[in-house]
């Protein structure tokens, strides 16, 4: 395996990066610290002849507890104490991403971005091509549940579930500007493997904000997984809010790792507001949320089993939420 | 006999640091894919998309056209067939005919870049006859449509089917008071060694043909490519340059070592072929996939009277070692126990999947596996400890099982005992809460094959040359195949050792078969109890001379002078010596440069039976293992917390590199409990990358307490036995066994992944078991 050649664009500001990719339209993607990409295309997976790196635009870069550039390395973040305390569900992320080399290179926006993932699409030029492509790189049909209509691969980053329990905004630049809107909205819940993301072609993510609000809650994520390094999440669960034994103020629940986009769901924790956080109400929870998710068999464990372990894990999750530490 | 824990040797059963670890923790060990050599080319290969497939024709016409391609290869060229045992040989360079299984090779390219290579390899064009795809070896055992190979038993797929029976397991079953019968399914597993598969070759316009292989047995390679290419075996060079780890993955020849070697004899030009993981993964040669059923039956006290076991091995696509392994699940449950009756029938299977062979402690895991859970399940039914079951069987020293093994040294019950008490034994079983556990785990294995593949039986299976000039220096040629294991330090150390001088002063040459005679290489764990008698006769030689020296110039006899440290001295004086280049000086006045060689070859052992040679050894290790783990049992998910290591390898001579070995095995046998498994949907391998084939990560290692209890050999080198595969067995049971104890679920199939922990639970709670009240 080895990379085909690609031309490769250096750009230094966020407005030329966005100008080029309008100019390659089609024939472009972004490169941050390409620990997604670069293996990817060594697979031949949806090669483009163009690259438009971002080391070079420095707007990308540098975080503070309101923002975080989308260029800024994994490790940069899991570095900085004081985000880690204000944060602590996105600090659990943060630390069960692949492993500490990976998140030397790897980006926020990288992460938040990661390419959904499968066990028919994530293969080489030659196992795809001896068994027929499949419908998210160069053929026509779904191994995973036979059909030639929808892609079932799986949403596989850590730090979405974290950051959608936040409220985080993501900061958007455009050929027709700049705008914010929720991360919610940067995945689309209507789409399916492929069109995941509400991205228009040459879009960037420049930057994640956090609310005020989002500082000093109680937060946990945690991750199914079979090595407890390496491995992309089977499942993801994160919780983040404010509650104690008598009254729930705030929660929020999000689920990665088991279907194409990663979920948020408030229709089961807003009746639970202002009421305590029994054990039954919890374990109902649970319930809930493994009856709504409905993974597929295109990861190493069965989705009999990850079904099973989502109620487990917003058990714990929610058990286990800590206190976040920096200035609320 | 005496105890190994102190060492009467200044280097020997020290912890000696690998003499070319500066080198390799520095990059500047050169490995094959390091090796560059003027105008060579890049040596590609095409591989079959199909599982079993009929190649009616091959054009390779546009291939060749393409600018840069300097030969493509088809199988016709090179069609002799070969293999690593003398009677299989069913594989060939390229496919000849058919292609067997997604991965085998189709075709090869020497073109002037990679890119240039694959752009000619997709220009490949291929009229194909799709055949039936078999991959459920329980569908090959009797006739089939097309069977993969012509050679399959009567119109089937087995490859080797061995039926042996001594003594007379019905009666026995008919009078035991206990019997249990278990059967295991084991997924297989791949070596996943470090250094993925290199090789550079090189025809000269002299003739001849030189090969850089990572190889574990360069001797064996030569062979190949001399029955193969059609080469007499001296115009053949074979280099070994420093290995990544093998594990018995390079144990084979490889048939794209053969075809580098035949691109370059097409092309005139250097050749190298250098693999990516997923090429690894389809040469595999890793352990089989294995199905087996195993009845042990005792009497009222819980002695043994008889094993009958019957084993269906997945082959994959060729032989390999297939006739050994199929000997192996049976004969290597011979030990360590005394086993009055047995019955074993064994079938290995050709599949259309890559082909399996030899992995560390080859043909004794998986059966000891399912044995090992047997014992646990009898040791129960009858009221005994495990412990005191096994110490009740245990095989005693200088016995003779009943397929006629020579047992000789054996420190088992110190094993057993050392790992009793270190691991609390007597404290923790079923006295540990709900979901934790102690699990004990045995095993042997083999110190070196006495039946070897060889030219006769009669050949020395190790040879060590040494030579020492005027600067004092001693060169030490011999084919022995340093993999990373330490076979060079330890060569180094016992010269040194039998010499009297500091390690510096020994270096121990690449492997070239040019200059190295030959040693039969890295497998069956044979190097430190062969080599190591080899290398020991060979320096006694060079002693001899050197003390006759300095017996002249201190006007003595040679008998009243010692080995000093870098020195010969009087034995009732130690203060009256003569330096070592002094002495060495005086021998080589009228030879010049001293030589000398050592060889050794095991004495014949085993019965006339057919098969009979099979897991014959001239000596034994033993194994004792306790595993402590911790079961999350709403999750599945568990730690193995701790490992007892309890093992008799005689004595350690390099202390560092048998806890590395030990350490290493303990990793290995874990992965293949924990999630190592190569996975297939049908033919297909779904997971040929280390991301989905999951090797144990460091978190995951549990504490390691190594316990050798061994004694001297009476045969090995400074009486040494193995430590490099038997370690790995005892590791998957105790391990399985603990889980048991944690959580009273048996577990017969591995790997043993949190879903399969959590449905064994579903199962005991559906079964109305309880468990330490739960």
């Amino acid at each position: 395996m080895h990379l085909d050649p690609f031309e490769l664009h250096r750009p230094t500001s966020v407005e030329e990066a966005v100008r080029l990719a309008r100019e390659l339209a089609g024939r472009c993607d972004y490169l941050a610290g390409g620990t997604d990409l670069l293996p990817n295309y060594k697979m031949h997976l949806n090669l483009r002849p163009h690259l438009i790196a971002l080391g070079d635009v420095r707007e990308l870069r540098g975080h503070s507890l309101d923002r975080v550039g989308a260029a800024e390395p994994l490790a940069d973040l899991e570095a900085d104490p004081e985000f880690r305390a204000a944060y602590p569900g996105v600090a659990d992320a943060l630390g069960e991403v692949a492993t500490p080399l990976v998140r030397a290179s790897g980006t926020l926006g990288g992460n938040l971005l990661v390419e959904t993932r499968c066990f028919f699409f994530n293969q080489s030029y030659f196992w795809r091509s001896s068994l027929g492509f499949c419908l998210k790189a160069d053929g026509d049909k779904c191994h995973v549940v036979p059909q030639k209509e929808r892609c079932y691969a799986t949403f596989s980053g850590d730090l979405a579930p974290a950051f959608l329990t936040l409220d985080a905004e993501v900061e958007v630049a455009g050929p027709s500007g700049r705008r914010r809107r929720p991360l919610s909205e940067l995945y689309d819940a209507a789409g399916d493997g492929i069109r995941r993301l509400s991205l228009a072609p040459g879009e960037l993510v420049v930057a994640l904000h956090l609310p005020r609000a989002a500082r000093g809650q109680r937060g946990r994520y945690k991750k199914l997984r079979v090595r407890p390094s390496f491995d992309f999440p089977e499942l993801g669960v994160a919780v983040a809010g404010r509650w104690d034994e008598r009254s729930v103020d705030r929660l929020s629940l999000a689920v990665g790792g088991v279907e194409t986009y990663p979920r948020r769901f408030d229709e089961l924790t807003s009746p639970l507001l202002g009421a305590p956080l029994t054990t039954d109400r919890v374990d109902e929870l649970a319930e809930a949320v493994l009856r709504k998710v409905r993974p597929v068999h295109n990861t190493f464990l069965l989705p009999d089993y990850r079904r099973r372990m989502v109620a487990v894990y917003v058990r714990r999750a929610l058990a286990e939420a800590r206190e976040g530490g920096a200035a609320g | 006999m005496a105890s190994v824990s102190e060492s009467p040797y200044r280097l020997l059963g020290r912890r000696i640091p690998y003499v070319e670890g500066p080198l390799k923790v520095t990059g500047r060990a050169e490995y094959t894919d390091d090796l560059q050599r003027p105008g060579m080319l890049v040596g590609r290969l095409l591989r079959s998309p199909w599982p079993h497939a009929r190649l009616r024709s091959i054009d390779v016409t546009a291939a060749r056209a393409v600018p840069g391609v300097h030969a493509v290869l088809t199988g016709d060229r090179y069609p002799t067939p070969f293999g690593v045992l003398p009677i299989t040989h069913d594989e060939t360079a390229i496919a000849v005919g058919k292609a067997r299984y997604i991965g085998d090779i189709v075709a090869a390219v020497a073109a002037s870049d990679e890119r240039t290579a694959e752009r000619a390899l997709s220009l490949v064009r291929f009229d194909v006859e799709p055949l039936p795809e078999h991959s459920d070896p329980r569908m090959g055992v009797s006739k089939v449509d097309e069977p993969i190979h012509a050679r399959g038993l009567a119109g089937s797929n087995v490859q080797k089917e061995v039926v042996q029976h001594f003594g007379d397991v019905d009666q026995a079953f008919a009078r035991a008071a206990h019997s249990v019968r278990v059967r295991g399914t084991f997924a297989g597993v791949t070596h996943a060694f470090t250094e993925p598969m290199a090789t550079v070759a090189e025809a000269t316009p002299d003739g001849r043909l030189t090969v850089y292989s990572a190889t574990q047995v360069p001797h064996y390679l030569h062979r190949a490519l001399s029955e193969v290419l059609g080469l007499p075996m001296h115009r053949i060079r074979v280099i070994k340059p420093e290995v990544g780890g093998g594990f018995g993955g390079k144990s084979d020849p490889l048939p794209h070592e053969i075809v580098c070697a035949a691109l370059a004899i097409e092309t005139g030009r250097p050749v190298k072929i250098l693999f990516d993981r997923e090429d690894v993964f389809y040469t595999n040669h890793g352990r089989h996939p294995t199905q087996n059923d195993v009845r042990i039956a005792t009497d009222a006290d819980g002695n043994l009277l008889a094993y009958d076991i019957e084993a269906l091995i997945d082959g994959g696509a060729w032989s390999s070692f297939g006739t050994v392994t199929t000997y192996y699940n049976g004969v290597l449950s011979m030990g360590p126990y005394r086993v009055p009756n047995f019955r074993y029938r064994g079938r290995r299977v050709y599949t259309n999947r890559p082909p399996s062979g030899a992995m560390r402690a080859h043909g004794g895991t998986n059966i000891r596996y399912t044995i090992e859970v047997a014992l646990d399940r009898l040791a129960e039914e009858i009221g005994t400890d495990p412990f005191d079951l096994r110490v009740r069987n245990a095989l005693p020293p200088d016995s003779t099982t009943i397929n006629q093994f020579r047992i000789t040294s054996s420190s088992f019950l110190e094993c057993l005992s050392a790992v009793r008490t270190a691991s609390g034994w007597d404290e923790k079983f079923r006295k540990l809460p709900y979901g934790r556990g102690v699990g004990l785990g045995c095993g042997f294995y083999i110190s070196g094959s006495n039946s070897p593949i060889h030219f006769t039986p009669k050949m020395p299976q190790s040879t060590v040359h040494l030579k020492v000039d005027m600067d004092g220096g001693i060169a030490v040629h011999s084919m022995q195949a340093d993999i990373g294991q330490g076979s060079n330090t330890l060569l180094a150390a016992i010269v040194a050792e039998v010499l009297g001088v500091d390690l510096d002063r020994v270096h121990v040459q690449r492997v070239d078969s040019d200059v190295s005679p030959i040693d039969l290489g890295s497998y069956s764990s044979r190097v430190t109890f062969m080599m190591g008698n080899a290398a020991r006769r060979a320096a006694e030689e060079l002693k001899e001379r050197l003390l006759a020296a300095a017996a002249e110039l201190l006007g003595r006899p040679a008998a009243s002078l010692k080995v000093g440290h870098e020195r010969f001295e009087l034995s009732e004086d130690p203060s009256v010596g003569v330096p070592f280049l002094e002495a060495l000086h005086r021998a080589m006045e009228t030879t010049g440069a001293l030589t000398s060689s050592g060889s050794y070859q095991t004495d014949p052992r085993g019965g006339a039976f057919k098969g009979a040679k099979a897991g014959t050894a001239p000596a034994y290790s033993f194994a004792a293992y306790v595993a402590e783990v911790e079961v999350d049992h709403e999750t599945g998910e568990y730690r193995v917390e701790k490992v007892w290591a309890g093992f008799d390898c005689g004595r350690p001579l390099n202390r560092l590199a048998v806890e590395g070995q030990i350490e290493g095995s303990i990793h290995m046998g874990l992965g293949q409990v924990l999630g190592e498994s190569m996975n297939y949907r049908g033919a297909r391998l779904f997971n040929p990358s280390l991301l989905e084939y999951k090797i144990p990560t460091p978190q995951q290692m549990p504490e390691v307490e190594i316990l050798l209890v061994g004694r001297d050999d009476p045969a090995g080198p400074f009486g040494a036995k193995e430590a490099g595969e038997g370690p790995l067995i005892a590791t998957l049971p105790a391990v399985g066994n603990a889980l048991y104890d944690a959580i009273g679920v048996r577990f017969t199939e591995l790997p043993i992944t949190p879903d399969r922990v959590l449905r064994g639970i579903d199962r005991r709670h559906a079964e109305g078991r309880g468990w330490k009240g739960r």
